[in-house]
């Protein structure tokens, strides 16, 4: 469903893909919003794993990089073509589903939360200079990757997404306190 | 679809060609965030990851350039906010605006997706102060008496 996006995506694709009958899906979801959001939670629980294992720990602007390597470097393997899974089920999801609107916007916070962890953490050993706002320059940071997420995406190219978080990593840089 | 990308492509060059320093593109800043934040407007559609994908690398593309003219312009003029008053701590020079550009898309496109899930503008208005950083068009830097679209 990430794959062709949320709006493509019919409950018959879900059924062809999965090989299930329409009464046992509708058996186990409520109708397609049900569905979406299953997706998102799955989604969502695997990214948020994945980022607390890549920043949980990280203290450095040179582990930021890595971090930012291994995703330009996962991403560039299929041309940019699939996204950010979370970013782009949150640029699809549909204006009157709250509930969905609410889980990404609740996973995005959590993810911001890792970053912010890094940030704060860069600021406490004196890289980064104490009257930075964390919280401002996480989400930057975090609205630079997503944003170059799908530039990759629409170019079929990875390059905008290294462009994107490689700026924004330089300006986190250049807030250094030394 | 078609439609909403050829008028965001025409708004926009308008707008960026009259560009001339840190406080018009606060201004032009303001007037994209506005844009975004109304859910039908073409800015809102036309970034929505759904349609025609040629179609929107094409609007996207172009909308790079204009911006990164922008920026080369506000560069040579030395208009951008503290270079006036601080040279000698930042060298406008070092600033590539190809690349600059390039993250103020990005910061455009993932910052609204951001908000409109949050229903809130200020992740957009974030990212475009972190994006927009190095040209001084931070939210509160424009005078008042700019703000009369």
């Amino acid at each position: 469903m990430y794959v062709q996006g949320v709006g493509d995506t019919t409950l018959d694709d879900v059924l062809a893909a999965s090989g299930v009958s329409k009464s046992q899906l509708y058996h186990h979801f409520d109708g397609k919003d049900a569905l979406v959001r299953a997706v998102i939670d799955h989604v969502g629980e695997r990214v948020i794993e994945r980022e607390r294992d890549a920043l949980g720990h990280v203290s450095t602007i040179a582990g930021l990089r890595r971090w930012r390597d291994s995703l330009v470097q996962n991403n560039a393997l299929r041309h940019g073509a699939y996204g950010c899974a979370l970013g782009s089920l949150a640029s699809e999801v549909t204006d009157h589903d709250t509930l969905a609107r609410q889980a990404l916007s609740n996973l995005f916070t959590e993810w911001q939360g890792l970053l912010a962890g890094v940030l704060r953490r860069l600021q406490d050993s004196g890289v980064l200079a104490p009257e930075a706002s964390v919280d401002q320059l996480a989400t930057g940071l975090m609205a630079a990757l997503q944003g170059g997420y799908m530039l990759a995406q629409t170019a079929r190219d990875v390059t905008p997404m290294a462009t994107s978080v490689d700026m924004a990593l330089a300006h986190i840089e250049s807030l250094s306190a030394g | 679809m078609r439609t909403c990308f050829a008028e965001v492509l025409a708004r926009e060059s308008a707008s960026l060609a009259e560009v001339t320093d840190g406080v018009m593109l606060a201004n032009w800043r303001r007037r994209v965030v506005k844009e975004l934040m109304t859910p039908r407007s073409p800015y809102a559609l036309a970034l929505r990851q759904s349609g025609d994908v040629p179609e929107r690398a094409d609007l996207l593309d172009r909308w790079r350039e204009l911006i990164a003219e922008t920026l080369e312009r506000l560069l040579k003029s030395g208009a951008t906010g503290n270079a006036l008053c601080s040279s000698a701590q930042t060298p406008r020079a070092d600033i590539d605006a190809q690349k600059a550009a390039v993250l103020i898309l990005a910061a455009l496109h993932g910052g609204s997706t951001l908000s409109q899930i949050a229903r809130d503008p200020w992740p957009l208005n974030a990212a475009l102060d972190f994006a927009l950083a190095p040209f001084a068009a931070t939210e509160d830097d424009g005078p008042t008496r700019t703000r009369n679209e």
